[in-house]
């Protein structure tokens, strides 16, 4: 046996990188330090559309897909309920804050809406999180979606609360130290910081004993049991910290468009959730973001580019529906996995023994 | 039960473990019937029997994967039978599984990690461990243990089938046994690793018992000191080794009922 | 049955006095001071009769859901959309034929034909990879809405009764008494209770395929154990594409009974997944009775939650499956 051993650390080369147990991946990376450079000098490059509507928007629903990240890559449970968590931050942020309609919401300012829209939409989905995990596998998929649509069929019937097909208009967005905080500059920057901090947490969170937990349960929950661990409680506590980034992304989501209505909470719109985390890739957090920014410029520019190439304008659905399935088909890891497939088969074959053993899953 | 068997079990109140009238039915089928037995702490044993007799379901039910049908446990005199795994495993039972249950998309380090920090408190925190975290060094004592310091931060998906028996057992003994079961620990090993098994076993400290299922007799019998035999669901015979291994009827069941 | 009643006699004693309370309910004559309470009893008997009907409409789509996931564990997001489709095609079939009888054999045929491709095709290849195929069903539906919506449009068709089952006949059901004495009987929409009957018919045969013949049998081992499957030498993969033939046959099958029933519309394939969903997490995985207990209680409380609460039914719905998920994870009638 120590033969074995021996050979395979000389096959190694001597310098093998430790997985960064302490520090940080990205400390080394220039991409990502260019990437983040052009972050934060956005406001400089693009107008009040392309920033909005492509990149603050790109970032609001990555988030909402990083907290689907979380659960499905780490903890191994596909949930559909992650944009109906965020949808449901952003009714009470309507509800409780100030809106156009002032039959319905109680005018809190937005200081106490906001903490008690996180506050209630981390329960609801540590609750749902809860009923999804008595159950194993692919019926978490079932429960999920099932409470998503529940979900928006109840905001539809409602009037009392939700104001029923009509939704909430008009919702209000903070403004203090004489700073209107839903201009696109500001906004942006508020956009930017939260989701950075939802990435570096969730980050750092994967190699702490609460992310590694996590990883253990997804590969092995048996064997987490017979090593000590309440494996559903584990569980249910990363719905409870996936529900709240869901939820900091819904309260965002209500400030971009000032509005909410079931169709923002619609079973289609739980999918799409779904489909940019997949299409990104689920095994790390950068993933999410990389798929909502290909399915916010698919949005966008599907119409004009059907149309440029002589076909129905109004078919990005299908051609969401067709990428999704070629990725499925073609890469279990997203456009990260055919993007290191790629490098793999560009890189020197001498050199591939020893990247071998750095990506994990 | 016989004579030998009460002998062994007449330590009584200060068992390591303490089964009485175990049954575990699966539908209609007994894969366990009525099993009473009585380990003493620090004792070593092993338990025989062919294919089907119920080894790893006896194993199943102490450890609660699955729970008995009937029958109660104690382990150190606390009744644990409606207890689910992980209580029993806090209060210093540990197992090995005869089909490597580890973590493969995790390193060997990270696995090792994850079974110190299951029996010890912070398994739910969000900070990553410092430069001097105490389980951090325990996980790296334990991977040296086991001879596996050289592969330590490979993921487990990469390590040879001998390997990963050896981190099978490292998770097993993280923390602070006080008992363990080995569920088929040899199974697939060359005869140089079955020796460093051996040596494995032998070495740990005095005071952890354990049962040990196995085929392998020169392996079982140089690391026992009592022996249980197991037959359809029931215990056959229970003894010292020797008197065993002489037994007329256990070699007629055992080489006859198909050794391997 | 004995066995539930041993073993959870508190269980079985308030399943039994529900039950003997609707049964009053239905047939008695109900007394002034609880029409005051809950309305008019006329209309809580059509809410039932809606209910239960409605409940075999859920009934077909579902067991086809539950078939396909018991035996294949595919979770197969894609049959709303089956649903939808064999709609289409029996409103298609009826509007230029005349003939809704033939309609149904058409629309089961072509579904199941889309079942038998889809399992050929794409998931013969991913066996035993339950996520990814579910994956791929999530991506599938997307396709299929909006292939359908690209034919059909977003209009609302409704597939029109035949003559001879066209309106309403009178049941032995005593809903109130004139003042001169004289009963008032429940009158009800012949087509519904033809249809219910027909899905009774379904599942009764159904129930028997399984239990009577050697392929039910065969069947019903793989959804036990899939291994075992494997060891009786059958051909798999045959087994495999009848069940799904079969399963989105039944989708189709439903469909034109929703269509004339209701109306098809893009959003109803949406509509029926979750239907098909809550039914057979309610009623258990995999089972058949399940799929038609769940159906039924699924039914019941929509219809008469959608009477009695009315901004509150879908919560109703909902409170069922979370009461069933926290009692018995399984579902009702799920084995496990």
């Amino acid at each position: 046996m120590s033969v074995t051993h021996d050979t395979r650390v000389q096959v190694r080369p001597a310098t093998a990188q430790r997985p960064a147990l302490r520090g940080w991946p990205e400390i080394n990376n220039p991409a990502a330090w260019i990437v983040a450079s052009i972050l934060l000098i956005m406001p400089l490059i693009a107008n009040g559309f392309f920033l909005i509507e492509i990149f603050a928007t790109t970032l609001i629903l990555g988030t909402m897909a990083l907290s689907l990240m979380l659960l499905a890559g780490y903890a191994g449970m596909v949930s559909l309920m992650q944009l109906t968590i965020a949808g449901f931050a952003a009714y009470m942020v309507a509800v409780f804050g100030v809106s156009g309609n002032a039959n319905i919401s109680l005018g809190w300012p937005w200081w106490l809406a906001v903490p008690m829209a996180l506050a209630l939409a981390t329960i609801f989905g540590t609750l749902g999180g809860a009923l999804a995990v008595r159950t194993e596998g692919i019926y978490t998929i079932m429960i999920t979606l099932a409470i998503g649509a529940a979900f928006y069929y109840f905001t539809n019937q409602n009037w009392a609360i939700f104001n029923g097909h009509t939704g909430i208009n008009t919702v209000a967005t903070p403004h203090f130290w004489g700073v209107d905080w839903r201009a696109d500059i500001p906004f942006y920057y508020i956009v930017l910081a939260v989701a950075a901090l939802c990435y570096f947490a969730v980050e750092y969170v994967s190699r702490a004993p609460f992310g590694l937990t996590l990883q253990g349960v997804r590969d092995n929950p048996r064997r987490m049991a017979a090593l000590g661990f309440n494996v559903n409680a584990h569980r249910v506590a990363a719905y409870a910290v996936a529900s709240f980034i869901a939820a900091l992304a819904g309260v965002l989501q209500v400030w971009n468009y000032r509005q909410i209505s079931p169709g923002s909470v619609s079973v289609g719109a739980c999918i799409d959730v779904l489909i940019i985390a997949v299409v990104g890739g689920i095994t790390r957090p950068i993933g999410p973001y990389i798929g909502a920014l290909i399915f916010v410029l698919l949005r966008t520019f599907a119409l004009d580019f059907l149309v440029k190439i002589g076909l129905d304008g109004n078919r990005f659905r299908l051609l969401i529906g067709l990428g999704f399935l070629a990725i499925v088909f073609w890469s279990s890891d997203g456009v990260i996995g055919l993007w290191q497939r790629w490098r793999q088969s560009q890189r020197p074959a001498a050199n591939r023994a020893g990247g071998g053993g750095r990506g994990h899953g | 039960m016989d004579s030998v068997a009460q002998r062994l079990s007449a330590v009584g109140a200060g068992a390591a473990l303490e089964l009485r009238g175990v049954t575990r039915l699966f539908g209609a089928l007994a894969a366990l019937t009525d099993v009473t037995i009585t380990v003493r702490p620090g004792e070593r044993r092993a338990v025989l029997g062919s294919n089907g007799a119920g080894k790893t379901t006896l194993f199943n039910c102490i450890t609660g994967d699955f729970p008995p049908s009937s029958g109660t446990i104690r382990f150190f005199g606390e009744d644990v039978t409606h207890f689910p795994p992980y209580e029993r495993i806090r209060r210093g039972l540990r197992r090995t599984y005869q089909i490597s249950a580890l973590f493969p998309g995790l390193t060997v380090q990270d696995n090792v990690y994850l079974a110190c920090r299951g029996v010890s408190r912070g398994r739910f925190s969000f900070l990553r461990p410092g430069q001097n975290d105490a389980l951090m060094h325990a996980a790296d004592n334990l991977v040296q243990a086991v001879h596996l310091a050289g592969v330590k931060d490979q993921p487990v998906a990469e390590l040879a089938h001998g390997q990963q028996r050896q981190l099978e057992i490292a998770l097993a003994l993280a923390g602070a046994p006080r008992f363990v079961l080995f569920d088929e620990p040899a199974a697939g090993l060359s005869p140089t690793e079955r020796q460093e098994l051996v040596e494995i076993l032998t070495s740990l400290p005095a005071h952890i018992g354990y049962i040990i299922i196995e085929h392998d007799m020169d392996v079982a019998l140089r690391v026992v000191e009592s022996v249980t035999m197991m037959h359809n669901g029931r215990i056959f015979k229970e003894g010292l080794p020797q008197e065993i291994e002489s037994d007329p009827e256990v070699q007629e069941l055992y080489l006859g009922g198909g050794h391997e | 049955m004995t066995r539930f009643v041993e073993r959870h006699p508190a269980w079985a004693l308030i399943v039994i006095i529900a039950i003997a309370l609707a049964l009053w309910l239905i047939f008695a004559v109900w007394p002034p001071g609880l029409e005051d309470a809950i309305g008019r009893k006329r209309v809580f008997l059509n809410a039932v009769f809606n209910g239960i009907t409605l409940g075999g409409l859920y009934f077909l789509v579902a067991s086809g859901f539950t078939l396909i996931f018991g035996l294949m564990r595919n979770v197969n997001l894609a049959h709303g959309s089956l649903y939808l489709f064999g709609g289409y095609v029996g409103y298609a079939i009826s509007a230029s034929t005349g003939s809704w009888i033939l309609s149904f054999i058409i629309a089961f045929i072509l579904t199941a034909l889309v079942g038998v491709l889809l399992q050929v095709i794409v998931f013969r290849r991913m066996e035993g990879q339950d996520l990814r195929q579910t994956m791929v069903t999530i991506g599938l539906s997307i396709v299929f809405a909006d292939l359908m919506l690209w034919a059909c449009g977003g209009d609302f068709y409704q597939i029109q009764t035949p003559n001879w089952l066209i309106g309403p006949i009178e049941l032995p059901l005593i809903t109130a008494i004139k003042s001169s004495g004289e009963p008032v009987y429940l009158r009800y929409p012949l087509v519904r209770l033809v249809i219910f009957a027909a899905s009774v018919v379904i599942g009764v045969a159904m129930w028997l395929a399984l239990n009577r013949t050697r392929m039910g049998m065969i069947i019903r081992a793989g959804v036990d154990d899939r291994d075992i499957l494997a060891a009786t030498g059958v051909r798999i993969q045959v087994v495999f594409v009848l069940v799904f033939a079969l399963g989105a046959g039944l989708a189709g099958i439903a469909g034109v009974v929703g269509g004339t029933f209701q109306s098809l519309s893009p959003g109803e394939d949406i509509r029926f997944l979750l239907a098909s969903l809550v039914v057979v997490i309610v009623g258990g995985m995999g089972s058949i009775p399940g799929a038609a207990l769940g159906a039924l209680i699924i039914g019941l409380a929509e219809q008469l939650g959608s009477v009695y609460i009315p901004t509150y039914a879908i919560v109703v719905t909902f409170l069922i499956m979370v009461v069933v998920l926290a009692l018995r994870p399984q579902g009702l009638l799920a084995r496990r």
